[in-house]
Order: structure tokens, then sequence, then C-alpha cells
């Protein structure tokens, strides 16, 4: 079991290899967010790096340059790259707290998030979303759905209250990939359903995460989630 | 980018992560070598490890534009990408399978395998590393060089070390935690 609140024993045993393969992916989903668990992690590598060095350098045959050479050819110019691997995918834990999930009962969801999803083809009908995901709070309640469109345009329904201090403002998040991070869709500043035009993303994916955080006024300051996750969930392909 | 003129590894990394292919052959012509030894501490065979650098240097191509100073040193970064694709494909299978007929005879004679020894007696002895790992116990210590240098898992350094699992768990975790003390 990891223990965030530990980075640098958890940076340790990511390092040395001793996690296992579950483990080290919320690990590695972690580390595009947790500044304090880079640190540790470079940290962690910077330490025992000596012992690299002890190993003898071995020959290195050309054909093994050759054949990296073929496999570039086939590779995209980095510009272009596009991640495809959902990295979360179906992990209930939460990447900004270890402890925020795992309460949460997945199986007793089904009967809501199949109502949720009825409701949103209902109001939906006229035009698809090309994802649809339900949120739920760590207790397992929906909370809200994102139906994302594709073309700058999404919509998010709250279908709970939730009350929101006067100096902070809703903001809704959706990570595309391990590469970008998480990108903000758009602010809630009303704390109501709205459209929001998010900046122009790759399509979303079954399994993409989106989640809402609750930011300072005005949305995050750094243009990362800061603030506690009110509610998460990833998304489903309509079909 | 001023910063990174100080790590020539970076300095590669981010003309990678620009197109530069020749940044690329310039990394493998310096570092292959010792990355092909270091996977095969881990791997065994030499031909697994050959095909760890190959995949590995196509991962160094395809992330270099997420290398960031912050991420600690190139060396260390590129370290990792290569450990850890040794490490998965150790996971992947069985580590048996891995292992020639040869390999497992000479690797049962010991508890601890070769390369571990030797990486141990190399250790640059004026390193703080080396200090501190001087400082732990003869099983911890033993237990931390088997999993950094030859990608033992809890189980099999236990197994090797005749040891329960759950004190071979703890023994890692405070030689590490003792570790990071008196290296901090």
């Amino acid at each position: 079991m990891i223990d965030l609140t530990r980075p640098d024993a958890v940076a340790d045993d990511y390092v040395l290899g001793l996690l296992e393969p579950g483990e080290m992916q919320i690990v590695e989903a972690e580390l595009e967010r947790n500044a304090a668990l880079r640190r540790a992690v470079a940290q962690a590598r910077e330490r025992f790096l000596p012992l690299d060095m002890t190993a003898e350098p071995a020959e290195v045959s050309r054909a093994l340059w050759t054949r990296i050479e073929r496999n570039l050819q086939q590779q995209e110019p980095p510009e272009q790259r596009t991640e495809a691997e959902p990295i979360v995918a179906n992990d209930n834990r939460s990447i900004q707290n270890a402890g925020f999930w795992r309460v949460t009962s997945f199986a007793g969801l089904t009967a809501s998030l199949a109502l949720a999803v009825a409701l949103v083809w209902n109001l939906t009908r006229t035009a698809e979303p090309l994802v649809v995901a339900v949120l739920v709070n760590e207790t397992g309640e929906v909370q809200a759905v994102v139906e994302d469109f594709g073309t700058e345009r999404a919509v998010v329904r709250l279908l709970a209250d939730v009350s929101v201090p006067r100096d902070r403002t809703m903001q809704v998040w959706t990570l595309p990939s391990k590469e970008t991070g998480p990108v903000s869709m758009g602010l809630l500043p009303q704390a109501r359903s709205a459209r929001l035009a998010p900046p122009s993303l790759p399509t979303p994916k079954d399994a993409q995460l989106y989640e809402i955080t609750l930011e300072p006024a005005g949305g995050s300051p750094t243009g990362r989630p800061t603030g506690p996750i009110l509610a998460k969930g990833f998304a489903k392909v309509t079909r | 980018m001023a910063d990174m003129t100080a790590d020539p590894l970076g300095t590669e990394l981010g003309a990678c992560a620009r197109g530069d292919r020749q940044a690329l052959k310039r990394i493998f012509d310096a570092e292959a070598g010792r990355l092909i030894a270091i996977a095969q501490r881990i791997v065994k065979r030499r031909d697994l490890a050959e095909e760890v650098v190959q995949d590995g240097f196509i991962a160094i191509w395809t992330k270099a534009h997420q290398y960031a100073p912050e991420r600690g040193s190139a060396r260390g970064w590129i370290h990792a990408i290569i450990r850890n694709r040794a490490l998965n494909m150790l996971r992947d299978g069985n580590r048996e399978d891995l292992l020639s007929e040869d390999a497992i005879q000479s690797l049962q004679e010991a508890d601890q395998p070769e390369s571990v020894l030797n990486a141990w007696a190399a250790l640059d002895r004026t390193s703080r590393l080396r200090s501190c790992l001087e400082g732990l116990d003869q099983p911890k210590r033993q237990s931390i060089l088997m999993a950094y240098v030859g990608g033992y898992s809890h189980g099999e350094i236990a197994g090797r070390l005749s040891l329960p699992l759950g004190t071979t768990k703890s023994w890692i975790r405070r030689g590490l935690a003792s570790l990071r003390e008196c290296m901090a």
C-alpha cells in the first residue's frame, strides 16, 4: 500500500522497483501533478546513481543503433505525437489524494449511473456528445455529468447542490493524456449547470478523467488543479 | 534553458525534443554501453538487455520533451527509463524464463548474484552513498543492493536471504529510511 503522505518513502520504493505494477501506475499518474513527489523521486534517483556508474560499459554492436534508427523512422515527428494510453483508466483511487476514493463503493453506483446517463440522453437528443462522464463525490453520490462534444464544446450539468464559499469557484478539468496533464475546461462561477468552451483538445477518449475542483475565485492560479476535488469520474464513449 | 548548459546530457535531450536525431545518436554513442550493462544486471541476458536499450532509446526520443531539470539530472532521467523497462520486462515474464540453465545454476550457488557483489565492490569509496550504506546492518545493505542493482522483488530477496517476507520488507523500509537520513 502506498502512502502518499510520505513522498520520500514512496519515491525510494518506486526508484528501487519495489512497487507492484498497480502501485507503480498510481505513482506515475501522481507524478504528473505532485511536485513534492517529483522532487522526492528526482532525489532518490540521484542518491542511487553512483551504483549505476559501477556498471562496466558493454561492447555496443553497430546493429543496435541500426535497429533503433529503423524504429525511429516509424515514429511520428515529436510535435505531432499523441499519447493513446489512458493512464488512469479504471483506477478508482484519486490521483490527488490516495484515501479519497477508497471508501467509494462503485458497485452501489450502477443504478444512479444508469439514471444519470439516461437523463443526459434525454436532454441532448439533438446533439450527440462524444463522451459522457458521470462525476461522483468521495462517498459515491452522483454530483454532475459532463458531456464533451469534442469541438471546443462541453456541457456540465450539476445534479447536486454544492455550497461554494464566496471567494471560491468550481473549475472543471480533464486529463487528455499524461503528457499534457490536467487541462481546465472552464469555470462554473454560478455554481450551476453551464456550457463550457474548453480549449481545443484531442478527441475525448473512453476512460478519460474529468473532475471538478474548488479553486480560488477566477480559477486556479497555477493552471493546474490546486483545490479539493468535489467530484470526479471517467468518460464513457456514447454508443 | 541557461541552467541546462551545466548538464550536457540535458542539452542533448533538449535537442531530441526539437527533433534532432543526431543528438539521440550522440547520447547512444556515449551511454549505450553502460545502459546495456545496467539493464543486464536486471534482466540477466545480454540479448534482452539490448532489447531494453533499443526500446529505451525510442522512449527517450518520444519523451525527451517531458524532461525538465526539476525532474533531476538528465542522466538520472535516462537511467530511470532504462531501469523501468528492464524491471517491466522482468515483472511481465517469469524471472526464471529469462535465465539460461547456466545462469540459474550460478545464481543458486550464491545468495547474492555476482553483479550485485561487483556493484558494491566497485562503488566509489569516497561517495556518500558508500559510507551511508556501510553504516547499515549487513542484511539491510544487502537487500537494498539486491533491489536496486539486480531488480529483485521483496519476495525474491526474502527467498535468497532465507528471511520471512514481512521481516525483509520492514528491513528494507528501515534501511531506506536510515539511508535517506544519512544522505540528507
